[in-house]
């Protein structure tokens, strides 16, 4: 009796299946692709390379920054200005990888959020200065950080910055203190990653708490905020605006906002193809995407897109600051904040859904 | 004629209320009881040491309305934690059985309303938790192996009507069999969606995982699951097949337990079938918990056969009809309810497919004609933005969130429209719903949701 109904429960459960089995479309959806081997390849050729990169840029910005501060003068100001320009850049590769060691842990915020806020409380720096309290201890991440040495550096003309900096040690102790922390940060990062990597690597599923989601969420979360609040917000975008606010550009005091802008959309685009010019090889989230059911479609409609988000990057006239192309309401940028948004629904549900990777904790529909 | 029919149908309405009324052993439902009490406890524990009760309902700005109970609300956050007190006092009284009814009340009451805050947290199996807590109310579940019956002993019996019983199978064969039928469509047997994109996901699974890779597994655990869903209360019913369509249950709930980001659901169901084994069976179970027991059970109390009050059974009736008739509902709206969702919940449909959306809702000020365009996670957590995007319903109310806050911030009449792009089954996202429509104008409602654009099949 009991083989009876064993043979009654795989007649009905598996000989269907069994049947079916050889019904499958070609190709998509056979996945041969090594989550493992792509987490290996972003952290060893991607990450940790961005990371020591701007751990050498954040170093000579301290020492450039040393000097000046030791023996103020226009050539050192100038040296220290050109180290900030170069760290910022190497910041842009590196602002996508707010996880593990760079991401939130406690008190301590993310990276993006320790070294890279803006707009700079410029009340909160000059007060900080004024009472000789350079411990950075608090919580006013916008007064400190890459933008607060940039406010320090860019502003005022030259010569006003100089004449700033002489006649006052306890801004020059600031201006030290603020490079030796972004410094601290991005080292602690570094030696952290050496430490992290074997768990990145082997955290190799897919739930909201592994390694693809995470790397896969906050390059969407980079994608974003360049959106809204390197264009979007300056330009006046979000409803209840009246006006565009080009005090809200990053990187205001250089003027370097649209050189910014291509350098992190660049990094957003070399994520995506794991890699930077010419090393565009190893297992990437685009030949994750190449290797699921429906990919081909979508790494053909977000590529498409991309190139008009580039296109219209391009278009901005690099003559004229980023700031006053935006208090002038330029068309140009209006249509850049529409071609990003157009790429939004690629990158963020169409990639996910895809790619089957969790965004968030929070259960799903049981069976 | 009909009166011969009358009185046939008098008498097999009486024959059936007598045989629902028959005492059978209480055993099956004092071990329910137990079980249910025990996860329900576990789950609401659990649910708070993940700090989930901050996450979800602390310093939310906006949640989402189901139709009809817009007046239950987010309490402050004590009230939040109180709730969940209550939850838990609730299971844990449920469990041992002390001050049954009041802590079955008490579980039912605490769980639903918490349940109802948030239409983005909607999950098929807190709509079974709620039916089933609901049911435990009004059976005698106590009557065995429990506090109550040791404190006074007119409680304790052996002895409980067939239908107390048979209410808990009844509930768990709607959910298996609907679950099963809603899987009877082209894209989850003949595609094996959305299965062909969850399943590989999972190829790093410890021992199981490479099995994953394989280009059939999709497909044999589509019709498996078709199956199993559809007939495994049948087998579970049939003497013969029981035990090994339990272990079934086990191995199907553990395995899409490892699979996917589903909770305690799997032991909810694993705990739940055992209802289904015989009363020799729970006879064995809870007479070896109440010999072990260190309190003495009185084996005294006579059973009191007081038959249901007429309202009670009416209560139950409707109760079932409505279960059985409010999943078709579908039915009666155009297109596919896969995309429109016009009476997707509340139906059983479970793990059936992958849909996903990007909704950019842009803001006009009538009044100066200049358009914004929302940052959603502004007022959204990740989960409502993700839910949201992807259910119109859901779009329309966040719409008028929207627009009340921004003509609070100085937005004249405020203009709401949505670009909402979805994916579903990993399909090339497009348009859920019409662009140009002002859904500040739009109320919700039964009636099929014109703003909706028609969904078009395309094939993979």
């Amino acid at each position: 009796m009991k083989t009876n109904s064993t043979l009654v429960l795989f007649l009905l459960f598996a000989v269907p299946g069994l049947l079916l089995t050889g019904c499958g479309t070609e190709g998509e959806g056979t996945p041969d692709f090594d989550r493992e081997e792509m987490l290996l390849h972003y952290s060893a050729n991607v990450i940790k390379p961005a990371f020591q990169g701007l751990q050498q840029e954040a170093e000579n910005l301290d020492s450039q920054v040393g000097a000046f501060v030791d023996a103020p003068s226009a050539a050192a100001l100038g040296s220290a200005k050109a180290a900030w320009l170069s760290a910022y850049a190497a910041w842009q590769s590196a602002n996508a990888f707010n996880f593990g060691p760079a991401g939130e842990d406690g008190l301590r915020k993310g990276l993006i959020e320790e070294v890279g806020t803006w707009p700079v409380a410029v009340g909160k720096v000059e007060n900080a200065i004024t009472a000789a309290d350079h411990s950075l201890s608090g919580f006013d991440r916008d007064a400190r950080g890459f933008l607060a040495i940039e406010y320090l550096l860019f502003g005022g003309g030259e010569a006003e910055v100089l004449q700033q900096f002489e006649g006052s040690s306890s801004r020059r102790a600031h201006l030290k203190a603020l490079t030796a922390d972004v410094l601290a940060r991005v080292q602690d990062v570094n030696e952290a990653w050496e430490g992290y990597e074997a768990e990145f690597v082997s955290n190799n599923g897919t739930d909201a708490g592994s390694s693809t989601s995470r790397l896969y969420n906050e390059w969407v979360r980079s994608f974003e905020s360049a959106k809204n609040f390197k264009v979007g917000l300056p330009a006046g975008k979000r409803p209840g605006q009246v006006q565009s606010e080009p005090q809200l550009v990053e990187a205001f005091y250089s003027a370097t906002s649209l050189a910014q802008l291509k350098a992190h959309l660049q990094a957003i685009e070399d994520i995506y193809y794991g890699g930077g010019e010419g090393d565009r090889q190893g297992p990437s989230l685009k030949t994750y995407l190449d290797n699921v059911v429906g990919g081909t479609a979508l790494i053909a409609e977000s590529e498409a897109q991309w190139a008009n988000v580039m296109a219209a990057l391009e278009a901005v006239p690099e003559g004229q600051p980023f700031r006053e192309l935006i208090a002038a309401e330029d068309p140009t940028v209006e249509a850049l904040h529409t071609e990003l948004q157009r790429q939004t629904r690629f990158f963020k549900s169409d990639m996910s859904s895809l790619l089957g990777i969790a965004i968030t904790f929070s259960s799903g529909d049981g069976d | 004629m009909n009166r011969v029919r009358s009185v046939l149908a008098g008498h097999s309405w009486r024959h059936w209320a007598a045989w629902l009324e028959e005492p059978v052993s209480v055993a099956p439902l004092a071990a329910f009881r137990l079980v249910f009490g025990a996860v329900m406890l576990f789950s609401t524990l659990r649910f708070w040491a993940l700090g989930w009760i901050e996450d979800h309902y602390i310093g939310v700005p906006f949640t989402f309305k189901y139709y009809g109970f817009e007046w239950v609300q987010v309490l402050p956050p004590g009230w939040m934690y109180a709730l969940h007190a209550a939850m838990a006092l609730g299971a844990l009284g449920v469990m041992l059985g002390l001050l049954y009814r009041f802590s079955a009340l008490l579980f039912f009451l605490s769980f639903t309303y918490t349940e109802l805050i948030d239409l983005a947290y909607y999950l098929n199996h807190y709509y079974f938790v709620s039916l089933a807590s609901f049911l435990l109310i009004w059976v005698p579940a106590n009557r065995r192996c429990s506090i109550d019956a040791w404190l006074w002993p007119g409680v304790y019996g052996k002895e409980a009507p067939r239908w107390t019983v048979l209410v808990f199978k009844l509930q768990l064969a709607i959910v298996y069999i609907y679950a099963g039928l809603a899987k009877i469509n082209t894209d989850w047997l003949i595609h094996a969606l959305p299965l062909r994109i969850w399943v590989p996901a999972n190829d790093k699974l410890p021992l199981i995982g490479p099995l994953f890779s394989w280009k059939a597994t999709p497909y044999l655990f589509s019709w498996i699951g078709m199956l199993y869903d559809t007939l495994i209360v049948f087998f579970l019913a049939w003497p013969r097949t029981r035990l090994l369509a339990y272990l079934t249950v086990i191995v199907f709930h553990t395995l899409t337990g490892l699979m996917f980001q589903i909770g305690v659901f799997p032991i909810v169901m694993i705990g739940a079938t055992w209802i289904y084994f015989s009363p020799a069976f729970h006879e064995r179970l809870i007479g070896g918990i109440e010999r072990a027991a260190p309190i003495p059970f009185l084996a005294a109390g006579p059973l009191r056969a007081k038959p249901a009050p007429r309202a009670l059974g009416m209560m139950l009736v409707l109760f079932f009809a409505f279960q059985l008739v409010f999943p078709w509902r579908y039915l009666a709206y155009p297109g596919n309810v896969f995309w429109t969702e016009e009476g997707y919940r509340f139906s059983w449909r479970v793990m059936l497919m992958e849909k996903a959306g990007t909704a950019t809702f842009y803001v006009t000020d009538r009044k100066t004609g200049r358009k914004g365009v929302v940052d959603n996670s502004e007022f959204l957590k990740p989960h409502q933005e993700k839910q949201m995007a992807m259910q119109p319903d859901m779009i329309l109310q966040f719409a008028h969130f929207l627009a009340r806050h921004y003509e609070k911030q100085g937005v004249h009449d405020p203009l709401v429209q949505v670009e909402a792009y979805v994916t579903l089954n990993a399909r090339p996202s497009r348009l859920l719903i019409d662009p140009e429509v002002d859904l500040a104008q739009v109320e919700d409602g039964w009636k099929p949701k014109k703003w909706i654009l028609p969904y078009e099949d395309e094939s993979l």
